[in-house]
């Protein structure tokens, strides 16, 4: 008597196939898109969808998580300065208190958890995909993202000559990291510009990194170190207290577009 | 002489009450005045719809103040992102936070306080002394960068309470460490680690000897405004122009005289 259910192969394909599908022909058109799944991405994520609103993740790994899952120098311990521990109470994360103000956390404990509360929330993942381009409507608002498969962008233009698809959205937020790729891309085409990295203050840059989370363009806002980018602030100090505050900011600030109301 | 200090709300340790007392024993004749945040100040002066109109230019002008790189003068024709402008809105609606991370051109950003100076207040007679949590910097063409500054004496003179922790360089052991900190990638433990090593060994936010220290600079931009010269060589004297933490706590903390001889007998002749 075999343990498991006996199943066809081609049902096992069938079930990929139609679930994917399904899912990604109904998320073509999302109240958001978020382009990147690291911590200020999941976060927003999870909140907007927390509110009933259709959110989907963009993230060009297999893997979801960003940065979150190891502190410094590849030692899996995340650091949080007060009063980001709350997100991790939010989240039922343990943690312990360094010194007065200082928290730490295990990062695999701490971005599994995320990720399963952005998932139990409601927000699917379009993982393994890259973004490639923005979808601008009139006034040149920001109205979705053209994305590939990750894996087409590693292989030579002869063998993958693969056009990309557009998704549409209400928002989109740049939770690209350091990269700030949406942004960026909208660089490119002359709507806005960025300010590169700072380099000044490295402390003192976890405050700014949440207080200029916001609508940098209209239909786009950015969250996480994409902000740093954008803004020109100091890039050294944000961590992950900041990616969790700007991710809530930022969901936030999405909420009050959508509700045709400035966040100030 | 007629001298306003304006209050910074963000430093609980910084006691304008203290500091009042000791001008009024080091310049007698002087009238004190001391006022709310600057900019809070001289906005609420206004009606509202020119208030309204000088906060949005305001926030405008202080994007444009912002440094971008340290190694590069301002750039005055870099337009702000609109982002930039709307932090600096919402921090002039909220004058009492402390903020954080950016530096300003000093001198640009007393020109601006300037403008808000009203014509009746601009006499010689009349100083004006600023504290913010600003942090603002000057450029020097010596080494073509910016340094950071504790204070600007002009009209209005601004002192800084973020300046004095991040601008006197600290202890040569405190960059080693923060560099052993930062290659493993603990900014946070680097942050938190490093105050507890070296606690008392700099000026730090919130520090007790806050009101202490800023007599001193108080001082330095009365002298500034009284001749012109607001340092002087001792490192023992108020007016010292310390570039490092030690000097500041030495020439304001732990100095055996308010003033050297020297500038003792200056301001006895100067109120004779």
């Amino acid at each position: 008597m075999p343990l498991f259910h006996s199943v066809a192969e081609k049902d096992v394909t069938r079930a990929i196939v139609s679930s994917f599908l399904r899912q990604f022909e109904q998320y073509a058109d999302s109240d958001v898109i978020i382009v990147g799944a690291g911590p200020s991405g999941l976060v927003a994520g999870k909140e907007l969808a927390a509110r009933r609103l259709k959110v989907l993740i963009v993230e060009r790994n297999n893997y979801l998580g960003g940065g979150f899952w190891i502190g410094g120098y590849l030692m899996n311990k995340v650091t949080l300065r007060a009063p980001a521990e709350t997100m991790l109470d939010e989240l039922g994360v343990p943690y312990e208190e360094a010194v007065e103000g200082l928290y730490v956390a295990d990062g695999p404990h701490a971005c599994s958890k995320l990720i399963a509360a952005a998932c139990d929330a409601g927000v699917k993942f379009a993982n393994m995909t890259i973004f490639d381009d923005i979808v601008l409507r009139e006034g040149n608002r920001v109205a979705g993202v053209v994305v590939n498969w990750t894996p087409i962008a590693a292989l030579p233009r002869e063998i993958t000559c693969v056009d990309p698809v557009a998704l549409e959205a209400k928002v989109v937020i740049d939770a690209t990291g350091h990269d700030a790729c949406v942004v960026r891309r909208l660089e490119e085409r002359g709507l806005t510009r960025t300010v590169g990295f700072g380099a000044m203050w490295v402390e003192m840059s976890e405050d700014l990194v949440v207080e200029h989370t916001g609508e940098v363009h209209p239909g786009l806002v950015v969250a996480g170190m994409a902000v740093s980018t954008t803004y020109g602030l100091p890039r050294m100090g944000p961590t992950f207290g900041a990616m969790l505050l700007s991710g809530k900011r930022a969901a936030e600030v999405v909420m009050g577009i959508l509700e045709g109301i400035t966040v100030a | 002489m007629f001298i306003y200090l304006y209050d910074e709300a963000a430093t609980p340790t910084l006691d304008l009450g203290g500091i009042t007392n000791y001008i009024k024993d080091k310049l007698p004749s002087s009238q004190i005045e001391v006022r709310e945040n600057f900019i809070t100040f001289h906005l609420a002066r206004l009606e509202r719809r020119g208030r309204e109109e000088k906060m949005s230019h305001l926030a405008e002008e202080l994007a444009r103040a912002k440094v971008r790189k340290l190694g590069a003068p301002l750039n005055d024709l870099f337009v702000p992102l609109k982002g930039e402008i709307g932090y600096e809105r919402r921090r002039l609606e909220n004058q009492n936070k402390r903020v954080a991370g950016i530096l300003y051109d000093g001198f640009v950003l007393s020109g601006i306080l300037q403008g808000l100076l009203p014509p009746e207040e601009c006499a010689l007679n009349q100083v004006h002394i600023v504290f913010t949590n600003q942090l603002f910097g000057t450029w020097d063409e010596h080494d073509r960068r910016y340094h950071a500054r504790v204070s600007i004496y002009n009209k209005p003179s601004l002192i800084s309470t973020t300046g004095i922790v991040e601008a006197p360089a600290k202890p040569r052991e405190y960059y080693l460490l923060k560099q052993q900190y930062t290659a493993l990638g603990m900014y946070d433990a680097a942050e938190v680690g490093l105050k507890g090593n070296f606690r008392g060994r700099f000026i730090d936010y919130n520090d007790e000897r806050m009101t202490r220290v800023m007599k001193g600079y108080v001082l330095q931009a009365l002298m500034h405004q009284l001749t012109g010269e607001p340092f002087c060589t001792d490192k023992s004297c108020r007016l010292y122009n310390a570039h490092w933490q030690e000097e500041v706590i030495r020439s304001q903390v732990e100095n055996p005289y308010d003033l050297c001889p020297a500038h003792e007998r200056m301001l006895e002749a100067l109120l004779s």
